[in-house]
């Protein structure tokens, strides 16, 4: 993605200037609140829509440059539909015949995605979840060695997320490069490697979500007796934790045993504090407010 | 392109929306047939117009009215894949947009030509049953045979032509009614009061085809263009709306 830009009309843009990458046999998390842009940014990837300016490619080509696409990226977007009258097997086989792909297959990703008892039957009496998968279905059906998934989690129950999970980091383990986007970090979370943020358009962070972890500053939770005694240096600082609990930013678990130890106070915790992915994510997407900024600062280099 | 079409009647025969149009089309055509045969609109009580053989040629002309539904069919067939959304998976499959045009124009152009053949010989043969019944002058199949070519060209541009429309408007609602009100209310308006101006129209051009004047008592075969001009003109029509879909389809955001 180099520089992508959407504007539809002249008022709205919903993508502004975005550049980034996804590594390949990775799963990449592609994360921002609704309407940030990343369906829209999606659709240009995948030559939906046309950008009003910059690229985007997939291994250097796009998307409609590719002969017979779907057996290369396999892609499943929000609002992609299904006709209610046609069923699941129908909707796979029409799909298949204009890839040249053969029926058997269909019957294979039908089983993949677990809908075979349900393959004969109506879309339009689908549950969401059901759809969900069907749309995954659609996007296995050419044995893509790259998968765009948009919200497949959308509408899932806690066991569909929890299959969706297992199916993700399978496809991973296949060499399968994977872009799933995303409104809620947790539902993706113990599953990509790498996360692009956008907010409105434009990237906050890329990079791994452990760096996106390290980026935050660097919080001690202490508890003790007397801790409010405990004189700090100038560049920590002390904000309340939960209670009983107190939270300095800025330091290292190992300085502020140092600093208590030759202040001589009881310590009865003493804890790296495990930073809040989701509090993180909220801090970086969320509409500039001076609260937020100042709570969880800068999360990253992006 | 074998396999996009391949891919088209999949869709056709994966719903029930060519089974619909055609039954439509089927009894729409026979009422037509038995109110010319069986009733004597008013101003008409002096004459037996079932002696006249051009006028047996225009009531087996009828199966040309099917032409509105094989209009609908395309319309509903191509704005049907936006309604549903299901175009989103079929521009992913085939990227290169103007194939997918061509393909579900050739898929409709055969449906069309199928349709069209069985529904003039129902057509021939109810118009042929019905004289039996009635006093009239005998039942030609030569006279059936004039209309066939017409039929058949008529019937399947109208699809092409539907399917144009469906991409061209694609809320499927709006599509149909400004279809139906330029078929019904605009051109008949326009024949009647600028003829010069409406004999050009689609509607005339497949009056024009049919040799049937459109079908009513009060209407006239010469007022309309020869049967070569309104191939020609219907043709054009047919070209440059399928032209114009192809052009706009590969703009469009497919949002």
């Amino acid at each position: 993605m180099e520089h992508l830009t959407k504007s539809f009309g002249s008022e709205v843009v919903a993508v502004r200037d975005l550049s980034f990458s996804a590594a390949p046999g990775k799963v990449t998390g592609f994360l921002g609140p609704n309407g940030a842009g990343k369906t829209t940014t999606l659709r240009c990837l995948l030559g939906l829509v046309a950008q009003t300016a910059g690229k985007a490619t997939i291994d250097g080509v796009t998307y409609r440059e590719i002969e017979n696409p779907i057996t290369v990226v396999g892609a499943s977007l929000e609002a992609s539909g299904f006709h209610p009258a046609r069923t699941a097997r129908n909707h796979l086989r029409m799909i298949a015949s204009a890839a040249k792909i053969s029926d058997s297959r269909v019957s294979e990703v039908l089983e993949t995605v677990g809908l075979t008892a349900a393959a004969d039957r109506k879309v339009g009496g689908y549950s969401l979840g059901m759809r969900q998968r069907l749309a995954l279905a659609v996007a296995l059906l050419g044995d893509p060695k790259v998968l765009i998934l948009d919200e497949p989690a959308n509408g899932l129950d806690p066991e569909g997320i929890s299959w969706l999970r297992t199916f993700l980091r399978h496809q991973a383990g296949k060499g399968v490069s994977v872009l799933v986007s995303s409104h809620v970090l947790s539902e993706v979370q113990q599953t990509v490697d790498d996360v692009i943020i956008i907010r409105s358009g434009s990237l906050v962070y890329q990079g791994s979500l452990l760096a996106l972890t390290e980026g935050g500053p660097a919080e001690v939770v202490v508890r003790g007796p007397n801790i409010e005694q405990l004189v700090i240096p100038s560049e920590w600082s002390i904000r309340p934790g939960s209670p009983g609990e107190t939270v300095i930013i800025g330091a290292t678990p190992e300085a502020v045993g140092r600093a208590a130890f030759e202040q001589s106070l009881e310590l009865h915790e003493l804890s790296a504090k495990a930073a809040d992915l989701e509090e993180l994510f909220l801090g970086l997407t969320a509409e500039e407010s001076p609260t937020n900024e100042s709570v969880h600062g800068k999360g990253g280099p992006g | 392109m074998t396999a996009l079409i391949r891919s088209e009647f999949r869709k056709v025969f994966s719903t029930k929306l060519l089974l619909i149009l055609s039954i439509s089309a089927l009894g729409f055509m026979l009422l037509q047939i038995f109110l010319s045969v069986l009733v004597t609109p008013p101003g008409f009580e002096d004459t037996n117009r079932l002696m006249d053989p051009a006028y047996i040629k225009i009531v087996i002309a009828s199966a040309g009215s099917a032409s509105v539904f094989l209009l609908i069919l395309g319309i509903v067939a191509m704005s049907g894949e936006y309604r549903n959304q299901t175009i989103t998976s079929t521009f992913l499959a085939t990227p290169v947009r103007w194939r997918v045009m061509a393909a579900k124009m050739t898929t409709f152009a055969i449906l069309a030509l199928a349709l069209a053949f069985i529904l003039w010989l129902i057509a021939a043969f109810t118009t042929m049953l019905l004289l039996g019944t009635q006093d009239s002058a005998p039942f030609e199949w030569s006279a059936a045979f004039e209309i066939l070519g017409g039929t058949l060209i008529g019937l399947v541009l109208y699809a092409i032509l539907g399917v144009a429309i469906g991409s061209l408007i694609t809320s499927q609602v709006a599509a149909i009614i400004i279809a139906l009100v330029f078929s019904f209310v605009i051109e008949p308006l326009l024949t009647v009061f600028f003829l010069t101006v409406g004999k050009w129209l689609p509607g005339n051009a497949l009056n024009a085809i049919l040799q049937s004047g459109g079908g009513g008592p009060e209407s006239n075969p010469a007022d309309f263009v020869s049967v070569p001009v309104g191939i020609a003109v219907l043709v054009g029509y047919t070209v440059v709306f399928a032209i114009a879909a192809a052009f706009i389809t590969n703009k469009r955001d497919i949002t």
